[in-house]
């Protein structure tokens, strides 16, 4: 909660600091508030006492405590990748306002405890970034990003409002706990528009993670959007969304599971075939990496259709949303990197090797993680997700998740190959400063570190 | 103090990555320096945890770093083990590997790629040492694994040369022969026995039907064979004498080659269960000492004579523990490595003196030249050979007493491969010491004593091969036999010899005597007659030639395996991956590509198209949800 409260503060510091004239010290602060947060959180972790706020409308709990942390980590690593995107244009402190903004809707979502705060976060998440996502001015391609992401997110926003008001129909209330004893209660006897609701509030999260068939403004957002913003769309914006999804499903709904497990089922098939099959055939890294992130997301869906209302379902969506944020984000600070003077294109990549060592390293490991390859944190975040999925009903599910990620591993080696072995257009090499060195090599320590020791996420105690 | 042991394979690992990641911008000094005090680091911890474990009531501690693996029913925590066998071999490799470190800093010198040399043999110890420590068999076969890649790379070291290459890779290939042998026993014994951790095996192994147990033995031994270099995975140790001197000393003679030694007397309890398993055993081990020894008899490189020579000793311990003596090869491990790791730096003090020649036939009359080698090369000699009261006398007798007692038969052949050994290695000796110099007048300008960095290696060294004996004094001396009371609590079937002293005497007698007449025998062919062996092949006797072409055991593995393999492949290639799998793959792929292209059509960019998409979609959810 204290990790809430600064961001928030230092949103607003942020939009004043124009007026007040200390916009030169707006980084370290923010450096340091974040800071402050993640230590406050871990405070928070060994000494819970206050868990609940506001009427039991949000509450910080120990796996809402390690979904923030991740999300404040990667945002961390984030605005020390940034620095320079924030020197250069006109509006920085209002790239910094709304980019923090958006921070505290992700971290408002891992706490969520009731509808009014579930839709609250999902707001204030998605309104920066439909600007943030537009932030290029004079790129056509980012003002159609954000458009695009404004028309087709505000159509998701009713279908939830729309949702909400149904379960509220039925149930009379907008708290999680209070729902679920009403639907233990009256099992049986709820009218059919409670259920309409429940799948239109799925309809809306899985538009949200952007999975298969409500991903089609994933690549053209992802593509259009400066890199930056694209990074914090697949590592902050989903790792957020997937705690109130977890939160939604697992707590609030767990009782009319067979109405979601099977509708899931054919989401995450129906993203699996879709994403691997089209990311074959992308040229824009950005593209390919939107699809990425749509298989990823159904990876992860996979672990809340399999919970068995165990610990160890949350502690692999935790592993799965930090490994798979850090890979995201040190391939996009790669892009960044390279694409700073050339293109965004794959073939930019071409002999990287020949031009910095570092980038080819970073993006190597991060790739091989996302293709699940042993050593990196990758592989046992798919590990744990197809040893629980039950074997007895979807055991196809689990071989046409196999068979993905065989589609899969083609194109991220792919570009590892061609990293090394492909002849580029200039041999020009790239400099890399310290700072965003230091990124990189946290996220490929971190990635190694976790896929090592995996019992450093897996064996969190959670309640 | 026992946690810090964790701390043991850190360093040589810290040492590793400095050496690796900024040794190219190091000097020399430097990278040698950090590498060298990493060692010492470690054996300071070692030695420290060694004495604090002879007075600790509690002879087993393991340590818990984390959980390796959890899933399941595998668990696979990351745990170390120290206890009395762990400790001996922790002593003998941080130990001997700084010796072997500071020798390096001499002998690499002129060497370009100094810093990655360093770097590989940090990284060799840090495998080494996990191979020992680890609690369970998959951290034992982590550090296997990774001593065969280090010995691959300081084979290939000199990677210009392509015969070092292809002796690399053929250590490396015929490794993962063995390997695979030992990977399918650990399958068989978690699948009998639902763990890996020692400790949760050994008291229940006789849970197992006896099959299972022979053959849980058997596939780890085979596991050994490729890493011990026995019988039929021998052939790649005496081309991995490619590698410089060093690395044949540490690597190739102390240390890593001993690994099977120690997988085996770890698992003992296996074999003690089974009497076909430690047959077996017995049987490999003479039959590879005896064949080594006598292609040793015929080899004229100073290096390839001392790589036979391993082996062959390599084999007496494999003898020693098919008849259960354990704790005795353990200690013949102990002073092997002193006096082994002393030949080969002594050969290699030599090599630099003679400025990179091997072949013993053109040298000669090195004795007064290079006094300090010769005098510890000597040692070693007389040490390998078994003459009292060196410490190879104390090592060898023990095994012998105890493989007269397993089987008679098979103490009579192991008589001969010790005779043979003092005759080859008082050969080595003679041609490369005695006599007249036989090397060009260059080479004999050049000759020199190595710096100190080498010689004081091989004065330590020497000291321990002629006092390593102590560490196990005979019994019917009236003496405490250290290694054997020490490592009491390993071994988890003992049986006690029952030779009465007299017997014991006599074999002890037996064995002094024949080695000083072989000795005798060498002096009067190689130093009275002078005696220097023959150019040419024709020169040879007919029953010669077969030892001298090694058995044709290179030519029969090419002829038996290497030619239907290439055969195989060939074929295969031709008809089923050219005919079949390209078609099948491609067109998988291309039907992939096809399918994605398709798909891309719908993401045309229009917001309305999407639009419509996702309610199309979710009408379809609602009525199959409803109507279905």
């Amino acid at each position: 909660m204290n990790g809430l409260i600064i961001i928030c503060g230092l949103g607003l510091l942020a939009m004043i600091s124009e007026i007040f004239k200390f916009r030169s010290v707006l980084f370290p602060l923010v450096l340091t508030g974040l800071l402050a947060a993640l230590a406050l959180n871990v405070w928070e972790w060994n000494n819970p006492m206050h868990i609940s706020y506001f009427e039991n409308m949000i509450g910080f709990d120990r796996s809402a405590l390690a979904f923030s942390t991740v999300i404040l980590a990667i945002a961390l690593l984030w605005f020390v990748l940034a620095q320079d995107y924030f020197k250069s244009g006109q509006h920085l402190v209002d790239h910094y306002a709304l980019v923090l903004f958006a921070l505290a809707g992700a971290l408002m979502l891992t706490g969520c405890k009731n509808m009014t705060t579930l839709f609250l976060g999902i707001e204030t998440l998605s309104i920066p970034m439909y600007v943030l996502a537009a932030s290029k001015k004079n790129d056509l391609k980012s003002n159609e990003a954000g458009f695009k992401y404004l028309i087709m997110g505000s159509f998701a926003s009713g279908f939830l409002l729309f949702g909400i008001a149904l379960v509220y129909g039925a149930t009379a209330s907008f708290d999680f706990e209070e729902i679920k004893a009403y639907i233990a209660v009256f099992q049986g006897e709820l009218p059919g528009f409670f259920y309409v609701g429940v799948i239109f509030i799925l309809i809306a999260m899985a538009f949200k993670i952007a999975v298969a068939p409500f991903h089609f403004w994933a690549p053209d957002v992802y593509e259009g959007s400066p890199v930056l913003i694209t990074g914090l769309m697949s590592t902050v914006v989903k790792t957020a969304a997937f705690a109130a999804f977890m939160r939604l499903f697992m707590m609030c709904f767990s009782n009319v599971s067979e109405l979601w497990v099977t509708l899931l089922a054919v989401i995450v098939a129906l993203s699996l075939a879709v994403s691997n099959f089209t990311a074959v055939m992308q040229t824009n890294t950005k593209r390919m990496l939107a699809y990425s992130s749509i298989s990823h997301a159904a990876f992860m869906l996979m672990i809340i259709m399999s919970d068995k209302g165990e610990t160890a379902s949350v502690n692999s969506l935790i592993y799965y949303s930090l490994a798979y944020s850090l890979a995201s984000l040190s391939a996009f600070a790669v892009i960044y990197l390279v694409s700073k003077n050339g293109s965004e294109d794959i073939t930019e990549l071409n002999g990287l090797h020949k031009r910095n060592r570092l980038l080819t390293i970073t993006l190597t490991i991060a790739l091989l993680s996302l293709a699940g390859i042993p050593v990196t944190a990758g592989f046992f975040a798919k590990y744990f997700v197809l040893s629980q999925i039950p074997s007895d009903t979807l055991l196809w599910l689990t071989i046409l998740a196999i068979i993905s990620s065989t589609i899969a591993a083609f194109y991220y080696l792919k570009i590892v190959g061609s990293m090394f072995f492909a002849d580029s257009y200039t041999k020009e090499p790239i400099v890399v400063q310290k700072s965003h060195a230091f990124v990189l090599i946290v996220c490929v320590v971190l990635l190694l570190l976790f896929g090592m020791v995996p019992g450093l996420i897996t064996e969190l105690a959670l309640y | 103090m026992m946690k810090l042991a964790a701390l043991v394979p850190l360093f040589p690992l810290v040492g590793f990555i400095l050496n690796g990641l900024f040794g190219k911008k190091m000097s020399k000094g430097l990278s040698g320096t950090i590498a060298s005090v990493a060692m010492l680091l470690s054996f300071g911890i070692s030695l420290a945890v060694f004495l604090e474990l002879q007075t600790a009531e509690n002879k087993a501690t393991v340590i818990n770093l984390f959980s390796w693996i959890s899933s399941d029913t595998l668990q696979v925590p990351f745990e170390f083990l120290i206890d009395p066998l762990s400790s001996v071999f922790l002593l003998i490799i941080t130990g001997i590997g700084f010796l072997i470190h500071i020798y390096s800093l001499g002998y690499m010198k002129h060497d370009d790629a100094f810093a990655r040399f360093f770097a590989y043999l940090n990284l060799f110890v840090f495998f080494m040492l996990l191979l020992v420590m680890g609690n369970n068999y998959l951290i034992l076969f982590m550090g296997w694994e990774g001593v065969g890649l280090c010995s691959y790379l300081l084979i290939g070291f000199w990677f210009k040369n392509n015969a070092y290459n292809d002796a690399a890779k053929k250590a490396f290939i015929i490794n993962r022969i063995g390997d695979l042998g030992f990977l399918l026993g650990i399958f068989l014994i978690f699948t009998t026995y639902g763990s890996t951790t020692f400790g949760d095996i050994f008291p229940n192994a006789g849970m197992a039907s006896p099959a299972v147990v022979t053959t849980i033995a058997l596939l780890l031994f085979f596991g050994a064979t490729g890493k011990s270099a026995q019988i039929p995975l021998f052939t790649w140790l005496p081309d991995a004498m490619a590698g410089p001197t060093p690395v044949s000393a540490l690597i190739h003679a102390a240390t890593m080659v001993t690994a099977g030694v120690y997988m085996i007397v770890r698992s003992n309890i296996f074999y003690s269960m089974s009497e076909t398993a430690s047959a077996v055993v017995a049987i490999v081990g003479l039959a590879t000492a005896l064949i080594a020894a006598l292609i040793g008899l015929f080899q004229n490189d100073i290096k390839k004579i001392l790589a036979y020579s391993t082996v062959s000793q390599l084999g007496l311990m494999f003898l020693g523990l098919g008849a259960g003596a354990f704790s005795s090869s353990v200690f013949h491990v102990t002073t092997h490595a002193f006096f082994k790791a002393l030949l080969f730096l002594a050969a290699g003090s030599v090599i630099h003196a003679m400025g990179g020649e091997q072949d013993i036939r053109k040298m000669g009359g090195l004795k007064g030249k290079i006094k300090i080698t010769f005098i510890t090369m000597l040692i070693g000699t007389i040490a390998i050979s078994g003459i009292p009261p060196l410490s190879g006398f104390f090592s060898k007798d023990e095994i012998m007493a105890h493989v007269f007692e397993y089987n008679g038969l098979l103490w009579f052949f192991a008589m001969i491969v010790s005779a043979l050994t003092a005759f080859y290695m008082f050969r080595l000796i003679f041609l490369t010491f005695y006599g007249k110099f036989r090397g060009t007048s260059e080479q004999e300008h050049h000759l020199h004593e190595s710096p100190p960095t080498m010689t004081i290696p091989l004065v330590v060294l020497a000291a321990l091969a002629i006092f390593g004996g102590l560490l196990g004094l005979p019994e019917f001396w009236g003496m405490s036999n250290w290694m054997a009371e020490n490592l009491d609590t390993i071994i988890m079937h003992h049986h006690e010899t029952r030779l009465s002293h007299q017997t014991e005497w006599i074999l002890m007698g037996l064995a002094v005597v024949s080695a000083l007449i072989i000795i005798l025998i060498a002096y009067n062919v190689y130093r009275k007659k002078g005696l220097v062996p023959v150019e040419k092949e024709q020169q040879l006797k007919d029953w010669q030639r077969p030892i001298f072409h090694k058995f044709y055991v290179d030519e029969i593995y090419d002829f038996l395996v290497r030619r239907p393999v290439d055969f195989l492949s060939e074929s295969f290639y031709k008809v089923l991956d050219l005919q079949v799998v390209s078609l099948l793959v491609d067109g998988i792929g291309n039907s992939v590509k096809t399918f994605g292209s398709y798909i891309r059509l719908i993401q045309n960019g229009n917001v309305s198209t999407y639009i419509v998409g996702m309610v199309m979609s979710i009408i379809c959810i609602l009525l199959f949800i409803f109507l279905i």
